[in-house]
């Protein structure tokens, strides 16, 4: 593997520095299914699921993170669809524990804990 | 030849290697949290294929060691010189030591199994009683 080192990319109109690409890359992002056998599909810098229960996993970094104060996003259909799911008012989760290592992610339909067939999540932030 | 950032070695690996389903499941049970149900940890393929390569993942010493490191300091495993290839079983037995909890698998000194390797055929499909699931003692 061989390095380029730079600080700027000009496309011969616009320049932007190589940092607003370190900074504003995909850390880490996996696609993973809760339904019957949970399986991840595809990822990025992920070394295993943790399946904690009905709609309850644990998604744990190959490659740490600096800090837990990243950020990041998730998605879920809130069922096994395989299309968007429920939406109307109902609830579909969120990020539960966050640390540099490991986030955990719920997935709800209304108030109740669900496996859902779409579970989608993208994480940015400093890595180690 | 620098080795690098483990990120990169990961991100370079995925365009060129195959994932790799792994054929196990490790089954835990927390003892500090008793009554939370049986937990399933399930490698992932991609880093199956980097543990099966070899040359992308770093020491698990490294990572144990960084479990020390408080947040916000340089941490040792994303610089370390990466080991040799894996079998699918060492692989999993790295994966436990990194991404399961010490007092799980080295600390526990009860009576109770609250660990198994299996294969993911007896993994039950029917998640019905999901939130009852534990380990057969």
């Amino acid at each position: 593997m061989s390095t380029l080192e730079v600080s700027n990319l000009n496309d011969g109109t616009t320049t932007v520095a190589t940092t607003y690409i370190t900074n504003g890359s995909a850390k880490a992002w996996a696609n993973f299914t809760g339904i019957s056998t949970t399986a991840l599909r595809d990822s990025l810098n992920v070394s295993s699921l943790t399946d904690g229960g009905t709609g309850d996993t644990t998604v744990t970094f190959s490659s740490a993170m600096n800090n837990a104060n990243y950020t990041g996003s998730w998605y879920n259909n809130a069922g096994n669809y395989t299309t968007h799911g429920a939406f109307s008012n109902h609830y579909t989760g969120g990020f539960a524990s966050r640390t540099t290592t490991s986030y955990g992610v719920f997935a709800y339909q209304a108030s109740n804990a669900i496996d859902a067939f779409h579970n989608d999540t993208t994480i940015f932030g400093d890595l180690a | 030849m620098t080795h690098g950032h483990l990120w990169d070695r990961l991100a370079e690996a995925k365009t060129r290697l195959k994932p790799v389903q792994s054929k196990y499941r490790v089954l835990f049970e927390d003892p500090a949290t008793p009554d939370e149900p049986a937990k399933v940890l399930v490698p992932d393929p991609n880093w199956m294929a980097c543990a099966l390569e070899g040359g992308i993942l770093p020491p698990i010493e490294t990572y144990q060691r960084d479990r020390d490191v408080p947040d916000g300091e340089p941490k040792e495993h994303p610089y370390a010189e990466p080991i040799g290839p894996m079998t699918e079983e060492e692989a999993v037995c790295y994966l436990i030591q990194k991404d399961i909890c010490p007092s799980i698998w080295r600390d526990y000194k009860g009576n109770r199994t609250i660990m198994k390797i299996v294969p993911v055929e007896m993994i039950p499909s029917d998640r019905s009683f999901r939130n009852a699931w534990r380990i057969a003692q």
